[in-house]
């Protein structure tokens, strides 16, 4: 039994496939689109979701533009209007957000659980070509005679059918999202089975990041979800292209299109939060130097959530006055006890910790502050006698920019701040950091705090216009100027990202912030092909941590001969 | 394991629940039946208990705990063989590419995806046989 076999620790090359086809320097394109490895696919998507955010940004910024004043044709017709909110709206759920959480899950999910990769590499790669295809086919409606999909980002039926809505342009939203659907449940597939079946051994459950733990609920609740989307769509599309009848308002369609989308819809909304709780989560305990105040309550949260968000949806549905009120009231004031906990434990985090404001953390502040405003106007929504007053007007939109924009924007950023050593091996530049954030911090609250008293005083959302006696105008003039700033706030990101790629020092530790606690700081930045050399010992929810600080003595005392001891415990 | 195993059968347990309050409430309150959400919630709980039954049926077949369940494993008692990880591929894209000619055809006209036929074939073969004959056989 004391006799190990040697085991060789480099994977020979197979026979002719020597490593010279990717050195070479014509092929980096070729190597890209055909990789398996999980962390060039993770970059794929947040490079691909990141261009996508730019896009809609910009019709996010015509649409500001179009409502600086009254009577204004920005836009050229109406028509158009309406196609860019709802591409706007479907780019930032569906081909943003949804697909960022599967680049950063991919990126650091294996890291964080001492995986080489995921369980199914080349599904990976087939998730992301769909997601790509897909998007691809959703947008390309813009270059159809009669534009893009122009019935809201939640097509509801009836308005959706051929009938109200002809053209391609809606046929191929409908199947983009169809297709780009399967490839985020394909996703989740491979996200599951890996963090079930290839921890590295000691990193039991409870011992996993926060971060994995979001990423392993939020992929349970893709495949509760996303399989009704892609149901519903390809009943829409058979709809409008074979001409069925499954959305007739006749056979009370309209509210069948409405359940499927919210039952969906709703736990979609997590589906983009979670991952970004996940990542707040690993960075507050890194910049207090203290570990996550309420680990597990933290994970009993996140799935008292997912559990709760599959049984909001209708609280979208209250002005349709058939649904069951109490219900979906009581359900969604519900979800705001873990949500609560959460916030809680990340403030406790910081409590009495060594903070150090490194951008990272400012931009998880960022997340804290705008998420709880939106938080408790959520509380105001989910009341259905306020609801029905601002159901449908801006106070909605600001609404849920704050809750989407709030998590999955700063977030993504204090994301990128604090892994981009781990995905470059260069530290981005910290006054950069900082001038980014304030930018975007302002311009965003400048940009969508107005919009509450906007939606208060009465303009409804999507109105391409409005007159001078509505009394809204200087207030759309504020929102059109925040969304300005915000748009600024990307020159000092992108500055930021040239400057370092270019001059930025190479860094040369595994752990440069210096208090990273979990796996994916006990490895050299970047990883190498399958993330590890060697795996510190695992005896708590921050490995990293234990091996670079063995000052403190966190570890319980090494036994002689520590399978003896685990054997005589058992 | 045991944990994964928990978690899908809270979830199934806590959608089975509300299955039964969802319908009887709005039995109670509107006198019929909301099918489609019941259906909904009822199916999201067929699917935890689905996954939360498989786990089980693993966690029987594969005899004690796992090193990776077990809090004082060290690294080395891990399965040696980490197993086969494709180190690239054609066959995702092509596949993919295929999928989203015969969904750009359900779109725009009929006949185009059944040029995407072929395609999506002859990558499902080349996909499945890759790591299986010829050059790349293991």
């Amino acid at each position: 039994m004391t006799t190990t076999a040697p085991r060789p620790t480099v994977t020979e090359t197979p026979q002719g496939l020597s490593n010279a086809r990717v050195a070479k320097k014509g092929n980096v394109f070729v190597d890209w689109v055909t990789t398996t490895d999980h962390k060039k696919i993770g970059y794929l998507y947040l490079i691909t979701s990141f261009a996508y955010f730019l896009i809609g940004g910009v019709m996010a910024l015509v649409i500001r533009a179009q409502l600086f004043a009254p009577g204004l044709e920005i836009v050229a017709t109406k028509e158009q209007y309406n196609q860019l909110f709802t591409m706007h709206g479907t780019i930032m759920l569906l081909m943003f957000a949804t697909p960022l959480f599967a680049g950063f899950v991919n990126v650091l999910m294996p890291l964080q659980i001492g995986a080489p990769d995921v369980a199914f590499p080349r599904l990976n790669a087939l998730a992301y070509w769909f997601f790509n295809f897909g998007s691809l086919i959703a947008v390309a409606g813009f270059l159809t005679p009669q534009g893009a999909a122009a019935f809201g980002w939640f097509a509801y039926a009836p308005l959706s059918s051929q009938t109200f809505s002809p053209g391609l342009g809606g046929n191929l939203w409908v199947f983009g999202l169809g297709l780009s659907g399967f490839g985020t449940i394909l996703g989740a597939v491979n996200f599951i089975t890996t963090i079930i079946t290839m921890r590295v051994p000691g990193m039991t459950m409870w011992r996993m990041p926060i971060f994995t733990w979001n990423a392993l609920v939020t992929s349970i609740l893709v495949l509760l979800a996303f399989p009704v989307l892609a149901a519903a769509m390809l009943a829409l599309g058979s709809d409008r292209v074979f001409g069925s009848h499954v959305y007739d308002a006749a056979n009370g369609g309209a509210i069948l299109w409405q359940h499927l989308f919210w039952f969906f819809g709703h736990p979609e909304v997590y589906i983009i939060a979670l991952p970004f709780f996940g990542i707040v989560s690993e960075i507050f305990p890194v910049f207090s130097r203290k570990p996550i105040f309420g680990y597990k309550t933290l994970v009993y949260a996140t799935i008292a959530i997912a559990a709760l968000s599959m049984t909001v949806w209708a609280h979208h549905m209250y002005v349709t006055g058939s649904v069951l009120l109490p219900f979906f009231a009581l359900m969604t004031m519900l979800i705001a006890v873990p949500t609560g906990v959460k916030i809680f434990n990340w403030i406790g985090t910081m409590w009495r910790g060594s903070v150090t404001f490194d951008t990272p953390l400012v931009f998880a502040l960022g997340f804290l502050i705008s998420f709880v405003f939106g938080g408790l106007t959520g509380v105001i929504l989910a009341s259905p006698p306020l609801d029905f007053h601002v159901s449908d007007s801006y106070f909605v939109v600001a609404h849920f920019h704050y809750v989407v924009f709030g998590t999955v924007v700063f977030a993504m950023f204090a994301g990128f701040y604090f892994w981009w050593p781990k995905f470059t091996g260069k530290m981005l530049n910290e006054s950069l950091g900082h001038i980014h954030f304030w930018v975007l911090f302002i311009g965003f609250h400048l940009t969508f705090l107005i919009q509450h008293w906007l939606g208060v005083m009465g303009m409804p959302r999507r109105y391409a216009t409005y007159l001078p006696e509505d009394g809204f105008t200087w207030m759309n003039q504020l929102s059109t100027v925040g969304s300005v700033f915000l748009a600024l706030s990307m020159i000092p990101f992108f500055l930021n990202v040239y400057l370092t790629a270019r001059n930025g020092p190479k860094v040369t530790v595994n752990d440069p912030w210096g208090f990273g606690r979990s796996l994916e700081w006990a490895t050299s930045c970047p990883p190498p092909r399958h993330n590890f050399t060697s795996i510190p010992r695992i005896r708590s929810e921050s490995p990293a941590f234990d091996l670079n600080h063995p000052e403190l003595d966190l570890l319980p005392a090494v036994e002689s001969s520590p399978k003896a001891a685990a054997g005589a415990k058992k | 394991m045991k944990t994964s195993i928990a978690v899908l059968w809270v979830l199934a347990v806590y959608f089975f629940i509300l299955t039964a309050v969802y319908t009887v409430w709005s039995l109670i309150d509107t006198n019929e039946v909301e099918w489609i959400g019941s259906v909904a919630i009822g199916l999201s709980g067929v699917l935890s208990m689905f996954i939360a039954f498989y786990l089980q049926i693993q966690l029987k077949n594969q005899g004690g705990v796992l090193p990776e369940d077990r809090l004082e494993a060290d690294i080395d008692e891990g399965d040696p063989e980490i197993g086969f990880y494709s180190p690239w591929s054609w066959w995702p894209l092509v596949i993919a590419a295929g999928t989203a000619v015969a969904f750009l055809g359900l779109a725009v006209g009929f006949w185009v995806s059944l040029y995407a036929i072929p395609i999506v074939l002859i990558s499902l073969i080349g996909w499945t046989y890759e790591y299986h004959r010829g050059y790349f056989a293991r």
